[in-house]
Formats: C-alpha cells, sequence, structure tokens
C-alpha cells in the first residue's frame, strides 16, 4: 500500500511554563507499507515527539496523523515501540516478558498466540533461554527479545527510537543486520529515528531528512542498493553518495543557524 | 547453542555447562577465597571473646567498677536467674509482640499510603509538606500524647513504633515508585495498561528492591520505637525492664536485658535477610 502512514502538515505545541516551544511544523511525509523509513535530524529537532505522535501518545496541535487511512487516535494499538535501551523487566523470564503485551490485553489465555510466541522464539534462536532472566542474555539478544515483545502484538507499524545507541559498535552492527532481518521477515513497516547517518542508511527504503526544531521536512530520499543486508549495504559503492547527500542536507542547515 | 553465539560473534555471560577440569590457579584462587572467609569469621569471633574477656577481668580485678560496669558472668548469671523466674519469657513476649505488629503495621499501611501518594500526583503534591516535617519531627516527642489518646503500655508503644517506621517507609517507597523509568511507562502505554496495571507488573515489582531495604531498616527504627514506647510507659516488656533496672540500680539486669534486645533485633534482621534471599532466587 502506497502511503500506509502519512504525516499531513502536522505542528505541535511543547507547554512550558515560561513560554510555548513548537516542536513539529508543517511536517509532511509518508511512509509505504512493508517499507522502513528512517527519520534523520540534527539532535533535539524533535524526532521522538514525532514518533510519540505517531504511536498517538501525543496529539497534533494541528494536521493529522494517518496510518492506513485512519486517523490515529489514542490508545488503537497499531503501533510497537522499541527505545533506545531494551527495557525488559528484569523480574520476568523472557518468555514472560515476551508475553506481557498479551498479559496487558487479557489474551495470554489465546493458544493462537501462544503458539506465535513459542514461534517467534525458535525462529530467532532464543526458545532455549525462554526461561531465563533477561540478566542471563547478552545486548543483543535483549534487544532481540524486545523486539519480539513488540512484534507479539502485531503492530501495524514499528517505531524504533534509535534502538541501538545503548550497545557497543561491533554489537551494533551485528544487532542492526538482525532486527533488520526481522523485521523484513515479519514483512512490517518501520519508523526508526535516529542521528547516525549510516545507521540509518543501512536500514532504510527511505530517509526523510528533518530540520532544527522546529521540524519540518527538508528531503526526503528513496535509496536503492544493490546489497541486501544493512552490512553489505555499507559496502555498497552507492552508499557513499548517499551520506553525502544526506551530510550536505544536514549541515546546510546547520550553517546557516550557526 | 553454536547458532546462538554466531550472530553476535560476543560471549554469553553464562555458561551452560559447569567446568570440571580446573586449572592450578584456579584451585589456588579458590583456596585464597576460603583462606579470606574463615580468617574474617574468626577475627569476628575472635574481638568479641577479646572484648568479653578484656570486660571480664577489668571487671575481677575492680579496674572498672562491677557494680556500674557489670561484667559477662554476672550478666550470664542475671539471665539464668530471670529464665529461672520464668517472667523474663512475658517481658521477652510482649516486646517482640509489640516490635512485630507495629513493623507489619507500619509497613503495609505505609506501602498502602505511598501508592495512594503515586496513584495521585495532586495528592502527593498536598502532602509533601506534612511528610517532610513529620519526618524531622523526633516521634518520641509525641509520646504523652500518645498515652493519653491510645492509653499505656502494649498499645502505646505499637502506636510509638508505627509512628517512627511509618514516615520513612512512605517516603522511601513512594521515592521508588516515581523514579521508575519513563520509557518503561511509554512502554506499557503502547501496549495499552491500564494505570493498575502499570502499578501491578511495573511500580511495584519494580521497587522490590527498596522495599526489602524498607523492611531492614524498619527493623531497627520499630525496636527503637518499641523501647522507646517502654520507657514511657510500660509496666513489661525488655525496655521495662531495663528502665526498671536503672531505677533499682540493677545495672546487671540492664545490661542482661540489653542483650536479650540485641538477639531478638538480630533474629529479626536475619529473618528478613532470607527473606531477601528468596526474593533474589
Amino acid at each position: 500500500m502506497e502511503n500506509f502512514l502519512q504525516f499531513n502538515s502536522v505542528s505541535y505545541f511543547y507547554q512550558t511554563k515560561d513560554n510555548e516551544i513548537q516542536a513539529v511544523k508543517d511536517l509532511t511525509f509518508s511512509v509505504n507499507e512493508n517499507q522502513f523509513a528512517s527519520i534523520v535530524g540534527p539532535s533535539g529537532c524533535g524526532k521522538t515527539t514525532i514518533l510519540s505522535l505517531t504511536a498517538g501518545l501525543l496529539t497534533p496541535s494541528t494536521g493529522e496523523i494517518l496510518i492506513g487511512n485512519e486517523k490515529v487516535g489514542k490508545h488503537d494499538g497499531k503501533v510497537g515501540y522499541m527505545f533506545q535501551r531494551d527495557h525488559l523487566f528484569e523480574w520476568r523470564t523472557i518468555w514472560q516478558n515476551i508475553t506481557l503485551g498479551l498479559e496487558i490485553q487479557k489474551k495470554n489465555k489465546d493458544p493462537k498466540k501462544l503458539a506465535r510466541a513459542e514461534e517467534l522464539l525458535k525462529k530467532y534462536d532464543l526458545y532455549n533461554f525462554r526461561n531465563k532472566k533477561p540478566r542471563q542474555l547478552s545486548g543483543g539478544m535483549r534487544q532481540r527479545v524486545a523486539l519480539i515483545r513488540t512484534l507479539m502484538l502485531e503492530p501495524q507499524l514499528l517505531l524504533l527510537d534509535e534502538p541501538f545507541s545503548a550497545l557497543d559498535f561491533q554489537t551494533r552492527l551485528l544487532v542492526c543486520d538482525d532486527v533488520y532481518d526481522i523485521i523484513k521477515r515479519e514483512q512490517k513497516t518501520a519508523l526508526l529515528v535516529s542521528h547516525d547517518i549510516s545507521e540509518a542508511l543501512s536500514m532504510s527504503d527511505r530517509i526523510i531528512v528533518l530540520s532544527s526544531r522546529p521540524a519540518c521536512t527538508k528531503q526526503v530520499v528513496d535509496l536503492s542498493f544493490e546489497g541486501k543486508t544493512p552490512l553489505l549495504k555499507r559496502e555498497d559503492k552507492e552508499f557513499g553518495r548517499y551520506f553525502e547527500t544526506i551530510w550536505r542536507s544536514l549541515t546546510n542547515e546547520n550553517q546557516k543557524t550557526s | 547453542m553454536a547458532g546462538i553465539l554466531k550472530p553476535f560473534g560476543e560471549v554469553l555471560p553464562m555458561k551452560t555447562k559447569k567446568q570440571v577440569n580446573f586449572s592450578q590457579a584456579h584451585k589456588k584462587y579458590i583456596k585464597r577465597l576460603k583462606q579470606e572467609k574463615i580468617l574474617v569469621v574468626f577475627l569476628q569471633i575472635f574481638i568479641l571473646a577479646l572484648l568479653l574477656g578484656l570486660w571480664e577481668l577489668l571487671a575481677h580485678f575492680e579496674v572498672i567498677d562491677p557494680f556500674f560496669f557489670s561484667s559477662p558472668s554476672r550478666v550470664i548469671k542475671c539471665i539464668a536467674s530471670l529464665i529461672a523466674g520464668g517472667e523474663i519469657w512475658m517481658h521477652m513476649g510482649i516486646s517482640l509482640a509489640e516490635t512485630v505488629i507495629g513493623f507489619i503495621v507500619a509497613t503495609l499501611l505505609g506501602a498502602i499510603i505511598a501508592i495512594l501518594l503515586w496513584w495521585s500526583e495532586r495528592a502527593r503534591k498536598v502532602s509533601q509538606p506534612y511528610l517532610v516535617i513529620l519526618n524531622s519531627l523526633p516521634k518520641i516527642a509525641l509520646g504523652p500524647m500518645i498515652i493519653f489518646w491510645v492509653g499505656s503500655g502494649f498499645s502505646a508503644t505499637v502506636v510509638m513504633c508505627v509512628l517512627i517506621c511509618i514516615v520513612i517507609t512512605i517516603i522511601s517507597l513512594l521515592n521508588a515508585f516515581t523514579s521508575c523509568d519513563q520509557d518503561k511507562i511509554l512502554l506499557m502505554q503502547s501496549m495499552h495498561a491500564s494505570k493498575f496495571q502499570i502499578l501491578r507488573k511495573l511500580i511495584l515489582p519494580n521497587a522490590i528492591p527498596e522495599f526489602v531495604s524498607v523492611l531492614k531498616i524498619n527493623v531497627g527504627m520499630s525496636w527503637v520505637g518499641t523501647v522507646m514506647g517502654e520507657y514511657i510507659s510500660s509496666s513489661a516488656g525488655l525496655g521495662y525492664l531495663i528502665n526498671y533496672g536503672k531505677s533499682m540500680l540493677n545495672l546487671d539486669l540492664v545490661m542482661a536485658s540489653i542483650i536479650l534486645l540485641s538477639i531478638l533485633a538480630g533474629g529479626m534482621y536475619f529473618l528478613v535477610n532470607l527473606f531477601e534471599k528468596r526474593k533474589q532466587q
């Protein structure tokens, strides 16, 4: 489906004691179904606000956000969230962690859902660890558990808020590959925010470059690589060219403001 | 297993198989650990024996006045006669009952109040100055009022105990509840958890380590409450015995009561510790 996620001139104001801050201004962009899109922008430009708006945790001041042609309202279960840290609950086993969402939505007796949980664990090499506590797992495995926990609620759209920034570089590259693989295999639409251009490049089909605050769309770059995985894409000859395009687009802005 | 290690290229922090063949260096390391442990226990016992021995000798040769300082042998004799008299079980039982009741009431009530304050941000803001003042107020100052309100003896002591424990319980637990990671709450919200579910599945289990440390603090605090309560007004209990011994100038009795008190308090702390270890498993 074309334009699965749509932002139509969305603005958002934060209220603080001293003033009103416009975090997002007339933001318009779209992401197609099963596409992996990334938002890059200077730090503090309101990337996380955009994710919260998409998740329905914040309501736009003006404009509208559509997912599959339906307006995003509060609490309608369309999106899954992945954070900078995995936020696994230490007092729960891996199995209890991934079924957390089912438990909350009182679906944890549903044999179909439980079978799905088992299937995902087996598919992604975590089945043997289902009775372990999160602290017994490596950083990369924990991030995978967090992803499966999110997938369990069958979100139409995955939101990734710099989900790898807490990992060391080597793990990061590998987990990146891993998460990308899972998202593609499960055929999910994903929206990643990152300030790491190469990470965004290696994972995305589309990159949305934002201006500094208030965030609006500066440029949308559709990518096509011969390489298939994030790691292979990094070796692609196009990679450097794309990097430069996006870097230019970002730094133009910075020079203007400074 | 190999398949799991492969995509990450990092060593997993756990081993599924226990190592059987140890190197010489490892054996040495284990031996050193054991020796260290033995040495620590030995020193602990040695210091106790040294202090008791010194105390006994100094009292025996009247370097210190045994009338005021008592001595281990006199304390043991005193405890033996207390046990022979039989009344000591009643005193210990009453103090223990007061402490345990005060401890449980303060912990439960404090936890309930902390939950309510977490639930309502407004209630939290409104109650803050009261909590601060109650926390800094020496609760013993309320002693005379307590006697008039609930009568002297057992109930006054329990109330004193509760007052001393409850404020710190509320403050520590509330702090643990409100310091829960915002992203974790966001995660729960993105799964459409209700506020009650957030409380039950995230806030409460997340605060368990803090809860255990509150329990440990409350063991000490509740004994303070009991002894203070018994000092102010009582006709039974170890605090009463200490006070009685003081007025009769029977310092052996005072020392004996203190020893029994520390055995009971130590025992209670030990139980809480056991609970903590259970929880960790």
